[in-house]
């Protein structure tokens, strides 16, 4: 199949399976509408869509919002690095399902350094969030090394290291950390020097880690793609054997591809942590981890497309939560939509008769082509 | 303080019957050659229908077959995406784990705003003891000294889960289906060349998984808390894989697996009653997998070395 | 008198949907009770013919009759209504299922519908085992069994399914002699009780032992049928790996210099304790192309996974330049400048969906010259993939294209490309055009050829005749996991006697193979 008509395909292809997570979502709301009888519950939800897909940018009167928007980019930044980090993980065909758990230690972290290390002003900042991010790529060790070389599921160790995590956390929080004063679970306030400044003042929390999270973008993908190392994940994700007889160490990749995405959330967590609070407050698993495997996945694995998913799911989240607040449609809807787009995008088969129909045609062309070329040079 | 009380060993086999339920829907899948991890988001979704169903119809009877129906239609649903579609089956359990966690929210508020014009967060306004699946007291075998007061009294729910491992035994072992699974599980091509058809058997592998989880969702929310709430399984279905993988696939190892997780949150709780932090305790079965987990690869490979030595 | 036949397969044509034809125009019949040999070598057709006669392909043409009666054999499984039975190289059983249940699938008996009767199931397997003399154990697990029981397993299970014609595909494969001599009474055993049986072999000994007719394939046709007994071995081999298609490549007369790779006594017994390689020892030298020949399964396999560290022998050594290869990984063997060309280029020579350019640097990702500092030297890259694809005419739009969507030809091409360019001094081709057009294996065996003149080593491992005839300048042939035959001089060399020692009808003397060491 030709380029233009393999991009042609996965472009028709995501625009499916966004229609029919979106069509799920309006059969929902439909059922969850106000309304006496069906025509009012069809316009009220319509207006509930609409609500949805247009207002997270646009205020009532019509006009761009600002505030809006810089809701959504600031939404980005957690599942950015999230994402970033899944996108490695499963490049290599390492279901490490470790994000999750990652961004909520790299969080934990960032925060005691944050509070407890006394140092000057960039100093600080960078080295909480440094620190934060090489703990959770140590702990990825514990996953990464048990599958290269005792072939352990790293999907299961790294689902219960998210709970070890989570527990080990709030231990540590209860008995010893907690600002005994507050009347939550709360660690005590960051140094004011660690706090990374914000890029707009609006409330937004939009802060200058949104731009760390598009440099570890490109990053990410000069390391993936333009890098001997990011090659190696990629070819092992294709054909393990094949990197094996090519003389590459499989075992090392295994390793350096899981602790790289532990990294990346980890500092995914220390950048949300002191660009939106100013204490440590998180209890449970923040659902990030969750979030980033939809955004790698929508990104088919490419950290260049991962700022685009992450976008695509923050306005989501965000049209849903204005949705729940004005139209009277619980939030929590996204999760349904997520897992629609999600799991279709993930389907090999789906739509692979349309596929077919492309690649036959694309054979037709060229050898049609190829015959006019043929009968030119016979002339 | 003694904490190894009748009651502690009571609550054991309270707390580990969501989990044995759950397990035993894993140790089939595995069996199968099925990895399902979305029966955390089955357990979920067949949790919050089983407690709405139950008031609805005032009926707990009628509340635990709904439960298990909605289980079912959700694992065929995974089989058909993953089986037909293609789909990692990973990423559709990560899928169903999701609209597990936030989408039973979303109806649990739309549902409720709907039917009774009020939205609920929770289900726990709603169940009454009425309800509840009942508690046995076995005639006679309560009266046992000690253990009548650890085996007596659960519910009735606890009761078929661990004659399900029986059932499970019989099915995977003494029956023509059962013997069907393993092969397909083992080698499909195999099952294939005789005629068995590879798919059927893994759309009942997954079902069965399926009615299985929806019976521990419905222990969850109709027996172990008085309704349904919010992320209330808490990992009880990826505790399951772990189980799973401790008992080496096999009903009564999977089992005693179970045992062992119950046993490690029972002493949390205790443990946390006498003032030390929950949090400490609670992770030990996480840890315990992880650890399991590396002993049983050990293993393998040490087997695999002798039986090279021996062949060289 | 159809009535005299089992089996008619008339004007049968297959074509796969990447327009590999597989067969052409084959007429196979099979006599009620007689033991039918199909023969030829590997890609003739033979397991595609037998696919289509037991349900698992559909023929494009042709039709088949069973017992006389025209047949539309869609699946497995009317094919076992039919009466035919299929005992598969790969065995289809499950491992850690007994005997016993192995025996059963898919129509186990139950007691009252529900709980299977395993009594019944051990009582039925020990019935067959008696009637038929197969000797198996009815209660142990098949995992645990050694691979001769294996098989009479699966005779067994074709039986029990109410077979009445037996395919055997390569039955002999990967059975010790003694399991062969035991298995060939239970087969004559069958034949006396009236039941057909098809018998899939390139072993010729074999076939002159136990066969009643046999039907011959080359290159997807059938070479007609024949009354065992009345044609020799050497008919048989003539007809079996004559060549087709000459294709001449000119090449300067060999001027081998320095010993490059060293291979001594090398044994090797595989996990089912069948001995694969037996006191193996040969020298490659700097200039010259040592072929090795015989019929696939015959120990060449394993002797590559020993030169490219996939697996270790038992005894024995492999030297690279005075070096051991024993014991180190495919990266240290290859710093030892030595490449390969797998035989298996889906599985080891690509990543089907990476791009030609990935694919073309998988070896040397790690140099300095295609790296600046942490990143990759794009440029340098580029020049490199262009160089390659230009000079070993690659054909595709751009080396951006997905490797998997070329042609099998141009996807060896690539293969080889790497392969061949990263300045080798001994290079292991195993099966270099296998499956591949004409143009594209022209152009490979010029390179090898080329390459070797210009004072490289080569080892080429084929079981194409004429690549090995051609290209090499000496050559061992390889039977039984054993060296039988070593030519200084192919020249000279016909068919005739290449397939006498192929097929184990003749082995040279000791110190006439001895001469290959060079010592």
């Amino acid at each position: 199949m030709s380029r233009k008509n393999s991009i042609k395909f996965s472009l028709i292809r995501g625009l499916a399976a966004m229609g029919i997570a979106l069509a799920v979502a309006f059969l929902l709301i439909l059922f969850s509408a106000n309304g006496s009888n069906l025509p009012e519950k069809f316009s009220s939800s319509l207006a509930a869509l609409r609500e949805m897909l247009i207002s997270p940018v646009i205020r009532k009167n019509g006009t761009f919002s600002v505030k809006g928007l810089s809701d959504v980019l600031a939404g980005m930044i957690p599942i950015m690095f999230t994402g970033l980090a899944t996108c490695i993980m499963f490049a290599a065909n390492q279901f490490n399902l470790g994000a999750e758990g990652g961004i909520m230690l790299g969080a934990f972290v960032t925060a005691l350094v944050a509070i407890y290390l006394p140092l000057p002003t960039p100093a600080l900042m960078v080295v909480a969030v440094l620190v934060g991010g090489l703990s959770v790529g140590i702990l990825m060790l514990i996953p990464a090394v048990l599958k290269a070389k005792l072939g352990v599921s790293e999907m299961v160790n790294s689902l219960m290291l998210n709970y070890v995590i989570m527990y080990f956390i709030n231990y540590l929080m209860n008995s010893y950390l907690a600002d005994t004063s507050k009347g939550i679970t709360q660690t005590f306030p960051f140094r004011a020097n660690a706090l990374i400044p914000q890029m707009i003042n609006n409330g937004s929390r939009l802060s200058w880690g949104f731009v760390v999270g598009l440099i570890m973008v490109v990053l990410s993908w000069l390391f993936m793609y333009r890098t001997r190392w990011g090659y190696g994940i990629r070819m092992t994700g294709i054909n393990q054997p094949f990197v094996m007889y090519s003389g590459m160490n499989v075992a090392l990749i295994v390793i350096l591809c899981q602790v790289l995405g532990g990294f990346l959330a980890g500092i995914g967590g220390g950048i949300e942590m002191l660009g939106r609070y100013n204490v440590y407050n998180w209890s449970a698993l923040p659902g990030y981890g969750w979030t980033g495997i939809t955004v790698a996945i929508l990104a088919g694995n490419n950290p260049l497309f991962v700022p685009l998913a992450a976008f695509f799911m923050s306005y989501l989240t965000k049209g849903c939560t204005l949705m729940s607040t004005n139209a009277n449609v619980p939030s929590q809807l996204i999760s349904i939509i997520q897992a629609v787009i999600f799991i279709f995008f993930a389907a090999q088969q789906f739509m692979s008769g349309y596929r077919q129909k492309l690649v036959v045609k694309s054979a037709q062309e060229e050898q049609a082509k190829a015959r006019q070329e043929g009968e030119r040079s016979d002339q | 303080m003694n904490i190894f009380t009748t009651d502690f060993f009571f609550s054991i086999i309270r707390i580990a019957t969501p989990i044995l339920l759950a397990t035993l829907a894993a140790v089939i899948g595995e069996k199968g050659g099925v990895s399902n991890i979305g029966l955390e988001g089955i357990m979920m979704m067949s949790a919050l229908f089983g407690s709405l169903g139950a008031y609805w119809t005032g009926s707990w009877l009628l509340g635990l077959v709904i439960a298990m129906v909605v289980g079912l239609i959700e694992a065929l649903l995974m089989g058909f995406f993953a089986f037909k579609l293609q789909t990692d089956i990973i990423l559709v359990g990560t899928a169903v784990n999701m609209i597990g966690s936030g989408g039973t929210i979303f109806l649990v508020k739309t549902i409720s705003n709907t039917v009774m014009g009020q939205s609920l967060t929770s289900t726990t306004s709603l169940i009454t003891k009425a309800h509840q699946i009942p508690s046995i007291s076995i005639p006679y075998v309560r009266d046992i000294p000690v253990v009548g007061k650890v085996i007596s009294g659960h519910s009735l729910l606890t009761y078929i889960a661990f004659l399900l491992v029986i059932f499970t035994i019989i099915l995977l072992y003494k029956t023509p289906l059962g013997l069907n699974i393993r092969s397909v599980g083992e080698n499909p091509n195999a099952a294939a060349s005789v005629g068995v058809s590879v798919s059927r058997i893994r759309y009942i592998t997954i079902g069965i998984g399926g009615v299985l989880a929806g019976l521990g969702g419905a222990y969850m929310s109709m027996y172990y808390a008085m309704g349904w709430s919010l992320d209330m399984v808490a990992g009880r279905g990826f505790i399951a894989l772990a189980a799973q993988s401790m008992g080496g696939g096999e009903p009564v190892g999977s089992m005693l697996a179970a045992l062992v997780f119950g046993f490690a949150q029972a002493l949390g709780i205790k443990v946390s009653a006498t003032g030390v932090d929950s949090n400490l305790v609670a992770p030990i079965p996480y840890i315990v997998t992880i650890i399991s987990l590396v002993l049983f690869a050990l293993n393998q490979r040490r087997k695999e070395r002798k039986r090279f030595a021996a062949a060289a | 008198m159809s009535e005299e036949y089992a089996i008619q397969m008339k004007g049968i044509t297959k074509v796969y949907p990447n327009g590999t034809m597989a067969n052409q125009d084959v007429d196979f019949e099979v006599k009620k009770g007689e033991i039918h040999a199909l023969m030829g070598e590997n890609g003739a057709g033979k397991s595609t013919l037998m696919k289509m006669l037991f349900g698992m392909e559909q023929p494009t043409s042709g039709e088949i009759l069973v017992n006389g009666e025209k047949v539309n054999l869609t699946s497995p499984t009317v094919a076992i209504s039919k009466g035919i039975g299929m005992v598969h190289q790969h065995f289809m059983l499950v491992p850690s299922l007994t005997v016993a249940e192995n025996m059963v699938l898919g129509m186990v008996p139950t007691k009252g519908g529900f709980v299977s009767d395993y009594k019944k199931a051990v009582q039925l397997t020990r019935e067959y085992s008696e009637k038929f003399n197969l000797y198996v154990e009815a209660d142990a697990r098949v995992a645990d069994i050694p691979v001769g029981m294996k098989q009479k397993v699966e005779i067994l299970k074709a039986l029990v399914r109410g077979a009445r014609i037996l395919i055997l595909d390569e039955p002999t494969a990967v059975l010790t002699s003694q399991e062969t001599a035991e298995l060939f009474t239970q087969l004559v055993n069958l034949k006396n009780q009236g039941y057909t049986i098809i018998f899939i072999s390139h072993k010729l000994n074999e076939i002159m032992e136990i066969t009643d007719r046999m039907t011959i394939l080359r290159g997807g046709r059938s070479m007609g049928i024949h009354e065992t007994s009345s044609v020799t071995p050497q008919e048989i081999s003539r007809l079996m790996v004559g060549r087709d298609v000459v294709l001449k490549v000119e090449k300067e007369e060999a001027q081998p210099t320095d010993e490059v790779l060293r291979v001594r006594d090398l044994e090797y017994v595989n996990d089912w304790g069948k001995k694969m390689l037996d006191k193996v020892s040969f020298s490659v030298r700097k200039g010259e192309i040592l072929g090795i020949a015989g019929v696939e399964g015959n120990g060449q396999k394993e002797l590559v996974d020993m030169l490219f560290g996939f697996a270790r022998p038992n005894h024995g050594t492999v030297e690279v330049n005075g070096q051991s290869v024993l014991g180190l990984n495919q990266r240290q063997i290859r710093e030892m400048h030595v490449s390969m060309v797998p035989e298996d280029r889906m599985i080891f020579g690509i990543a089907g969906t990476a791009t030609i350019e990935e694919n073309l640097i998988s070896d040397r990702c790690t140099f300095p010259r295609l790296n600046n500092g942490p990143l990759f030297n794009m440029k340098a890259i580029h020049e490199e993939s262009a160089r390659l694809v230009k000079d070993y005419t690659v054909k595709c739009k751009n080396p951006h294209q997905q490797v998997g969507s070329l042609s099998g030809g141009n996807i060896q091409k690539v293969v080889v490309a790497r392969e061949f360019s990263n300045d080798p001094q001994l290079i292991i081709a195993d099966q270099p055009t296998r499956g591949i057009d004409v143009g594209a294996t022209e152009f490979i065996r010029k390179k090898l050829v080329e390459l070797s003149r210009s004072g490289i080593a080569v080892l080429l491992i084929s079981a194409d005749l004429n690549e090995v005839m051609e290209l090499s300048d000496s050559l061992i042939i390889m039977c039984g996991g054993k060296i039988a035959a070593y030519f200084e001089d192919t020249r000279d060399l016909t068919d005739d006697l290449m397939g006498k020692y192929m097929l184990g009808l003749e082995r040279q003397e000791a110190d006439q193979i001895r001469r290959v060491c060079h010592e």
